[in-house]
């Protein structure tokens, strides 16, 4: 009997609560689609990176879970205060409250299975999506392959049962505490409105504000730990706050009779408003904080996304390029492993000179946009000392100037498939890293180039930006190329071998030129790193994204690199996903129940001769408040972090976009999933308000 | 006197072909301007029927309703509602108060709708607040105040805008006597005074005498009609209740 109830039971509130069964379906099956990237991974043996993709996944899925069981417990919890009255019911027909408590259990455990089953089916076909979006990325061939795996289901089923058994745990001991009585009376009861201290409270709001706007404007120069640990305490706290102070302002309005009240159905929207946010401050201060991550990891996995779409490309020109610190160096060993794995039909051997001189690298540290003015004196001047010590210690720029002679640089530029350049003898060119064409157009007139005999200046050519491999082969950021006379008063500095390749390439040729190297070192990560300093090689001003290594091959670094990026990329939209979807879910389900219960506003309006399209545009109008405020809040608070960091993005890496692309695209993804809860919810609000 | 509102062989029909209930079966009846009627019946005569259909809120199977020359079962649903903002003012047993608002923010917001200036609304809503005896806990939510307190502002609300026909539901079903007796000497002082015309809905003897004349509803139809004309109201319930108990009304049972 009890199974037969809580299968009826079940059956309604399927109906009842579509959104969160929508929710939770979808939830699962991103669980199922991302966790089979850590068991069904058929890639990660062919990269170095293996095992950072799992890694990444487990951690996003520690904070999923975190948040799913959340929406869980406050679904359970929501679901149990409406239904007080029917387990009032139960009990007084007898039943004891254990059995009550077990019944409701039971339902819930039944909703959830369905949820879990359809999610799992749908999974299967995110996970194809997701592998073949992967395989794309990494140019490797995808066969579709439908195959359920163990493992897969196992860690699905332990986050969803981990989730829900947190949740139900604490309804439990709810039940515990309920009396027949007040169960019953539990619906007939409105949401009381308390007003105390709103004159205070009121000040909240502002405040919230201003706190917000010292934020704009403090953020880019916050240097400690202590200051920003301070910021995100009072963001937190702002965000929570916020909500207070927005509807004691509301209600302090609404009571001192502002003109806004007297027009149209204002009167009634505000209240509504302000009691709906008072009654969930709390709930609107966590929705807040998931939107403000969601924009985030959005934006941020939209930026790895762009810069392998565009930078990347064109990251690796050769098809083999090696570099040797040892001048004399014939390649021996590298041409043996190309000739023996693949089909070379050219090898170009060169030299990068140096004058033993930094006024190249010293005019970079003054004017590009990422140093700013950090080695410049008060007056201007370059900062001499700081310079010298930062060639010195950081892995950036080589500690003299880079030169090229012009015969090797045509020659490298026929083999890229560039139009060859030419120079009078008594001229000089700048090769440059394409993102800092704009940054270096001054350049010409303040660098000061010797001819051969050293008695005259050269003069400046131009500047040219086509992508040459300048993260520390050809030059770190640049190289100055002259006539191959004035060569022959510098030194070589170092030894490069470029190799073209015709028919296909091995994916382990990589390795295996790698492992001629001792030397070869990766780094991902926007730190200089110290403990590197036998490399010889450096990236130049490339932030976030450096990739440095001594031998590189075009067809295995993409796909690695991608592979890479896709570690973080994935898990990002992964987090940013669920907690859209949480969070909006939270706000449907919040709406949909209100529009049942409080139905009798709108009939009161239509008895005192609202129109049925008044009251629909109330509705929507109300929705729109309801939605739009948690938000706007959001974009608010995030845009300031994102915009910061994709300042700091394009300036290190140089996609070729606008630094607030990021955050408008996600801004459009978000109100993408947005759009879609808020018309089920506006549908269903609607039906629900005209049913009779 | 004029004619004020016409009901004209009225018919509501409920269910399929195989099972019809008659709600209202061929109900006619004139109110004229000022007049407080009550319509009187057991549970399931009718008589809510009869209400939601005066009130717009229910469409007739067949028949026809007339305010003054407006024929209201002809009228789109728009028209419907416009007619209703402009003509119509409701009070119903369960109150119907907007509960996020405040006593006198409700009698507002029923100002606000018809349009009107920020002065004139405040001296409308004070006014009426007073002459309801709810001055004083304006500033109060619904849930802070008593019944009968809901039941005035939800009669002030009804009644702010000067309607044709105050239409009341059960208006006493939830009140305690003492409640119940201020808020029909109230309907009846807002009757004298400022003339509204009142259709009033019961099935309680001791509201209903308070009325000037009454129908009584039976399966559908009406079958009485008693006029207190300059009787005292004592024994024009005395009439109501003989009428009741020798048609097997409310009191039926306790005879």
């Amino acid at each position: 009997m009890l199974n037969k109830l809580a299968f009826r039971n079940m059956k309604r509130s399927v109906k009842d609560y579509l959104v969160y069964i929508l929710t939770m379906t979808v939830v699962t099956a991103l669980m199922y689609a991302f966790s089979s990237l850590i068991f069904q991974n058929g890639l990660s043996i062919h990269f170095e990176v293996e095992g950072m993709m799992e890694v990444m996944i487990g951690l996003a899925t520690v904070f999923i879970m975190l948040i799913v069981a959340w929406l869980i417990n406050y679904m359970v919890r929501f679901m149990l205060e409406k239904r007080s009255s029917e387990f009032g019911i139960y009990l007084l027909l007898g039943m004891k409250k254990k059995t009550v408590s077990k019944l409701y259990i039971r339902e819930n455990i039944l909703l959830g299975g369905v949820s879990f089953f359809l999610g799992l089916l749908l999974g299967v076909l995110f996970q194809q999506v997701l592998l073949s979006v992967m395989y794309a990325m990494v140019r490797m061939e995808f066969h579709l392959h439908i195959a359920f795996h163990a493992g897969t289901i196992l860690m699905t089923t332990l986050c969803y049962v981990g989730c829900y058994w947190i949740a139900l745990i604490r309804c439990r001991r709810k039940f515990k505490k309920m009396n027949i009585h007040a169960l019953m009376n539990a619906k007939r009861q409105n949401e009381e409105i308390k007003e105390k201290h709103e004159g205070l409270k009121k000040l909240l709001f502002p405040l919230s504000i201003v706190f917000i706007f010292l934020f704009w404007t403090v953020f880019g120069s916050l240097s400690n730990m202590l200051e920003i640990v301070f910021f995100l305490i009072g963001l937190v706290l702002t965000i929570y706050l916020f909500y207070i102070g927005l509807s004691a302002w509301i209600i302090c309005y609404v009571r001192k009779k502002g003109n806004g009240i007297y027009k149209g159905q204002n009167l009634f929207l505000l209240r509504q408003f302000a009691s709906k946010v008072r009654t969930m401050q709390f709930t609107m201060g966590t929705l807040t904080a998931l939107f403000t991550l969601a924009l985030m990891g959005a934006s941020y996995a939209l930026m790895f996304s762009e810069y392998e779409n565009t930078v990347l490309e064109d990251k690796f020109p050769f098809d083999v390029q090696v570099y040797s610190r040892n001048i004399e160096d014939d390649f021996a060993d590298e041409r043996a492993v190309i000739d023996e794995n693949g089909t070379p039909s050219e090898y170009y051997s060169y030299h990068i000179y140096t004058d033993q001189d930094n006024q190249v690298n010293t005019w970079m540290l003054t004017h590009l946009n990422a140093w700013g003015t950090m080695y410049r004196n008060a007056d201007g001047s370059p900062n001499m000392p700081e310079i010298e010590a930062f060639l010195k210690n950081e892995n950036v720029y080589y500690q003299y100037d880079t030169y090229m002679g012009i015969s090797d640089y045509n020659h490298l530029r026929r083999m890229l498939g560039y139009k060859e350049i030419t120079i009078n003898p008594d001229e000089y060119l700048v090769q440059i890293k394409p993102r800092l064409y704009e940054q270096v157009q001054e350049i010409g007139k303040d660098l000061q180039i010797g001819d051969a005999s050293g008695k005259s200046q050269l003069s400046f050519a131009g500047i040219v930006s086509d992508s040459f491999s300048q993260d520390g082969h050809n030059g770190a950021d640049y190289v100055i190329i002259v006539p191959d006379a004035v060569l022959e008063r510098m030194t070589p500095f170092y030894k490069e071998l470029v190799v073209d390749m015709v028919g296909e390439i091995p994916v382990d040729l990589q390795q295996k030129l790698g492992d001629l190297s001792e030397e070869e070192r990766t780094d991902m990560s926007d730190e200089s790193n110290d403990d590197t300093v036998e490399d010889d090689i450096r990236c130049g001003s490339d932030n976030i994204i450096v990739y440095v290594v001594v031998s590189m091959v075009r067809e295995n670094l993409i796909p690695e690199v991608k592979y890479m990026l896709a570690s973080i990329i994935i898990p990002l939209f992964y987090i940013g996903l669920v907690f859209i979807s949480v969070a909006v879910t939270v706000l449907s389900v919040q709406q949909l129940s209100d529009s049942a219960k409080y139905r009798f506003r709108y009939d009161v309006l239509a008895k005192l001769g609202l129109w049925r399209r008044e009251i629909h545009q109330l509705i929507l109008k109300q929705l729109t408040v309801y939605y739009l405020c948690p938000a706007i809040l959001a974009i608010v608070i995030s845009g300031k972090m994102i915009l910061f960091v994709s300042r700091l993005f394009v300036i290190s890496t140089g996609v070729p976009v606008f630094a607030g692309s990021f955050f408008l695209k996600s801004i459009l993804l978000f109100f993408g999933i947005y759009l879609v809860y808020f018309i089920v919810t506006y549908v269903g609000f609607k039906r629900n308000v005209e049913e009779r | 006197m004029k004619d004020y509102i016409r009901v004209c062989d009225v018919e509501k029909y409920y269910g399929n072909e195989s099972n019809v209930t008659k709600a209202v079966d061929r109900v006619s009846f004139h109110v004229e301007k000022g007049e407080f009627i009550g319509v009187m019946g057991a549970s399931g005569s009718g008589k809510t029927t009869l209400l939601n259909m005066l009130a717009t809120i229910d469409t007739v199977t067949a028949g026809h309703i007339y305010y003054e020359d407006t024929d209201i079962t002809e009228l789109s649903e728009d028209a419907l509602s416009e007619f209703r903002k402009d003509n119509l003012g409701f009070v119903f047993q369960e109150y119907n108060l907007l509960d996020t608002l405040t006593i006198e923010e409700n009698i507002i917001l029923a100002l606000t709708l018809q349009g009107g200036k920020k002065k004139e609304i405040n001296e409308n809503c004070s006014e009426i607040l007073k002459l309801l005896g709810i001055a004083d806990i304006r500033e109060k939510f619904p849930y802070q105040v008593s019944g009968g307190q809901k039941q005035r502002c939800s009669c002030a609300r009804a009644l702010v805008n000067h309607p044709k026909l105050l239409l009341a539901d059960e208006p006493t079903g939830a009140l305690d006597s003492n409640a119940a007796q201020t808020l029909l000497e109230t309907f009846t002082k807002l009757n004298q005074s400022m003339a509204a015309t009142i259709l009033m809905v019961t099935h309680d003897a001791f509201s209903a005498s308070y009325c000037g004349r009454i129908l009584f509803l039976k399966d559908g139809k009406i079958f009485h009609e008693l006029v207190r004309g300059e009787k005292s109201r004592k024994i024009f319930l005395q009439e109501i209740l003989d009428v009741l108990s020798l048609t097997g009304g409310e009191l039926s049972d306790a005879k």
